[in-house]
């Protein structure tokens, strides 16, 4: 054992001495969680020169409402409080009603969109406040370059439907005026549940539960974790394959075992990916104290977390670290790559459906077959209404045994592996080593 | 004591018997030298010693030990291929190694083998910065960094320049007169006689020679004939009793048969040129590794 942390040690010190580590460090997460915080950062950038609007309006009912509504939307919506610019004012255009089966104008209109010269135009069926009409006269139709992604076309959905219910009001007898607030529309909000507080018998308050709490926890864990082992475990796949072609490892093995050897480097690239989440971690909490969010730090799932995270690169580590020591050079080593990475990438395959039904027999015994288990139990403790609280316990107890089972067969593909030259690994072969040593 | 006891040892690879009920005893203190063709099995054996290879039968003992983890901590292993950290600083890394070894620090011992090897100024440089021949000797300096009792060099001075070699087989004797036990591979039979107090040969995975280099010469008795002439020598035919004659340019060797006089044959050469010399020797280290491993490529005969 002596041997092997010494070994790890090197590996580690020769591992986080280097620029690649510190930058890979900072880059990692910026590259991870780039396009959200990109996307976050960049919402308000949008283009706030004018945009125009024809409209078509075969019932003759509908255009005003929306040109109320247009106005309504430039006077309150546009400008800020501090009068600058942030959202394009909308600008209608009524046109003459033309034939409906007649495709010149719509070919006109079109040609303008295409110039740039408006935005987008829309026609609205003349059947559109008739309830029980046709629905091919009461359709609304949208055109524009990109209608399915389109600002103005959601926005158009309220006033063109408010004028519309007020219409079948009128038609009813009844006087919209009268009943003020008719449309006002309510949200439902999403709460978690009432629980008591252990130390003081008081029931707490539930709290508002979140889109970001919800998703954004499990994803930020899991993708931590994926990027762990990426960090921890894949480069033994390469770097012990270098050191058996630099012939590296035929010196060590006159000092270690071959198991020592596989176990030194495994256990570098444990202390590698421990102290890069310990960074992550502590920076997230920081960060998040420093919003104001640190209620949502899942302290709880931490412990679990470095506990699962430890197991997983230990487990994928070795299994990586002995298909290495199969391989001659960087294009055997290359072709091991990817079918070593399906495990680690089942998890964020099933991130989705894990995360909406943590619960489901799918997400639950996926989460118990270990090459999965680490990501995916995870995963799911992070999810706001928790799993039963033996899973993670069965689950840790899978993954370590896999674990044994993993460093036991790698250590004895990796005993006839580092020394054996020359010939392409087939994974026939490599069972064979397994099964006989 | 015996330093190494190999008894009755096989190994296999495949269908390929790499080394076939060998039985070999290295003293104590001594220099051993291992000789064979390529993939005769002498790095085979040299593995097996240090517990990198286990035999299929057979056993080893080390100092006396079963082979086990702790008796390859007080060997240490010269491979053939060297192979090195390039990104590690010098110090850094003969530290690395001899801690391995030996779990102690060994950095006073690290500056004094540089120093020693004239690499001090180079001991916080990377690895990657040095040239072959110094690479090879921070190679040499890792081995022996931890003050191992024996040392297995696989072919110590191969890619050496004359400077350097003498540089690494000057601390090799040091060390055995210092006690250490030596053993190492060498293609140089000129370096084999020189400097081994046994010579081991292994072919095909036998061993078919083991001794000190007198009582391997004496077992082929004084059957060559050394002879420098001015012309050509007459043809093996036209010489009775000569079984074969090795050209080496200025010097022949020529083999005489059991019951040949070696006067008769020495008359019938002046008779056709003239000669500068002759001596009747033991044939040389050379000489014997060629008739056993590869008469017919080696030895030039006069039809």
């Amino acid at each position: 054992m002596r041997k092997a942390l010494r070994l790890a040690l090197r590996e580690y010190r020769a591992a986080v001495r280097t620029k690649g580590f510190i930058i890979g460090l900072l880059v990692m997460p910026v590259l991870m969680g780039g396009s959200g915080l990109a996307m976050m950062l960049l919402k308000d950038q949008v283009d706030t020169a004018d945009q125009r609007l024809a409209v078509m309006d075969h019932s003759g009912i509908v255009a005003p409402a929306i040109v109320e509504a247009a106005e309504e939307r430039n006077a309150h919506e546009v400008y800020d409080e501090s009068g600058e610019k942030v959202k394009p004012a909308y600008v209608i255009e009524v046109l003459e009603p033309a034939g409906a089966d007649d495709a010149s104008w719509r070919l006109a209109l079109s040609d303008r969109v295409r110039r740039g010269d408006l935005r987008a135009f829309v026609e609205i069926g003349e059947g559109v406040g008739d309830s029980g009409a046709d629905r091919g006269l009461g359709r609304i139709q949208y055109y524009a370059k990109n209608a399915a992604i389109d600002d103005m076309r959601r926005w158009l959905g309220w006033p063109i439907n408010n004028r519309l219910r007020a219409a079948r009001l009128e038609r009813a007898g009844i006087d919209a005026q009268a009943v003020p607030g008719l449309f006002d529309w309510r949200a439902v909000e999403g709460m978690g549940l009432v629980t008591v507080d252990e130390k003081t018998g008081e029931v707490q308050e539930a709290r508002q539960s979140s889109e970001g709490e919800a998703i954004g926890i499990p994803v930020i864990l899991t993708m931590l974790m994926f990027m762990m082992i990426l960090m921890g475990a894949m480069p033994l796949l390469q770097s012990v394959m270098e050191e058996k072609v630099q012939r590296i490892a035929e010196v060590l093995l006159g000092s270690l075992r071959p198991f020592q050897f596989m176990m030194g480097k495994v256990l570098g690239g444990v202390a590698v990916s421990l102290t890069s989440a310990s960074v992550y971690v502590i920076g997230g909490i920081l960060i998040a104290r420093r919003l104001g969010v640190a209620e949502y730090v899942p302290y709880e799932v931490l412990p679990w977390f470095f506990g699962y995270m430890f197991l997983a690169i230990i487990m994928i580590g070795a299994m990586l670290a002995s298909l290495g020591s199969a391989c001659n050079d960087a294009k055997e080593a290359q072709s091991m790559t990817l079918p070593a990475m399906i495990p680690v990438m089942i998890p964020m395959f099933v991130m989705m459906p894990v995360i909406r039904e943590p619960q489901s027999a799918f997400a639950t015994y996926l989460s118990f077959f270990p090459p999965s288990t680490p990501m995916l139990m995870i995963m799911r403790l992070c999810t706001p209404g928790g799993i039963p609280s033996w899973q993670p316990w069965v689950g840790l107890l899978t993954v370590l045994l896999f674990t044994v089972l993993s460093v036991w067969a790698g250590g004895r593909i990796f005993r006839i592996g580092i020394l054996m030259q020359g010939k392409a690994p087939q994974l026939g072969e490599i069972m064979r080593w397994i099964v006989r040593g | 004591m015996n330093a190494v006891e190999i008894r009755n040892v096989t190994k296999t690879f495949g269908r390929t018997r790499a080394v076939d009920d060998l039985t070999l005893d290295v003293p104590q203190g001594s220099v051993y030298g291992f000789i064979g063709p390529n993939g005769s099995g002498k790095t085979t054996t040299l593995r097996m010693i240090m517990n990198i290879f286990y035999p299929d039968s057979g056993r080893i003992r080390i100092f006396g030990e079963e082979t086990s983890e702790a008796c390859s901590d007080r060997i240490g292993y010269l491979p053939e291929e060297r192979g090195l950290y390039r990104k590690m600083k010098v110090r850094e890394l003969l530290r690395f190694y001899g801690q391995l070894k030996s779990g102690r620090d060994v950095a006073g011992e690290a500056d004094r083998w540089l120093a020693r090897l004239e690499l001090s100024e180079w001991a916080d440089r990377k690895v990657e910065a040095l040239s072959k021949g110094m690479a090879q000797k921070v190679q040499f300096i890792s081995t022996i960094v931890s003050r191992p009792e024996m040392i297995i060099l696989d072919e110590p001075f191969s890619g050496l320049d004359p400077v350097n070699a003498d540089a690494i087989r000057d601390a090799v004797l040091e060390l055995q007169k210092e006690g250490t036990t030596v053993i190492f591979s060498t293609h140089d039979m000129s370096v084999a006689e020189k400097m081994c107090d046994f010579i081991f040969m292994i072919f095909r995975g036998r061993k078919v020679l083991d001794g000190t280099l007198a009582s391997i010469q004496q077992a082929y008795g004084q059957d060559t004939l050394r002879v420098t002439a001015e012309g050509d020598l007459p043809p093996k035919a036209e010489l009775p009793g000569v079984d074969a004659i090795t050209d080496f340019g200025k010097v022949q060797e020529l083999r005489i048969g059991a019951g040949a006089d070696p006067q008769r044959i020495v008359r019938t050469i002046m008779d056709r040129t003239r000669v500068r010399s002759f001596e009747l020797a033991s044939p040389s280290l050379h000489d014997i590794f060629v008739r056993i491993a590869g008469p017919a490529a080696k030895e030039v005969t006069h039809a």
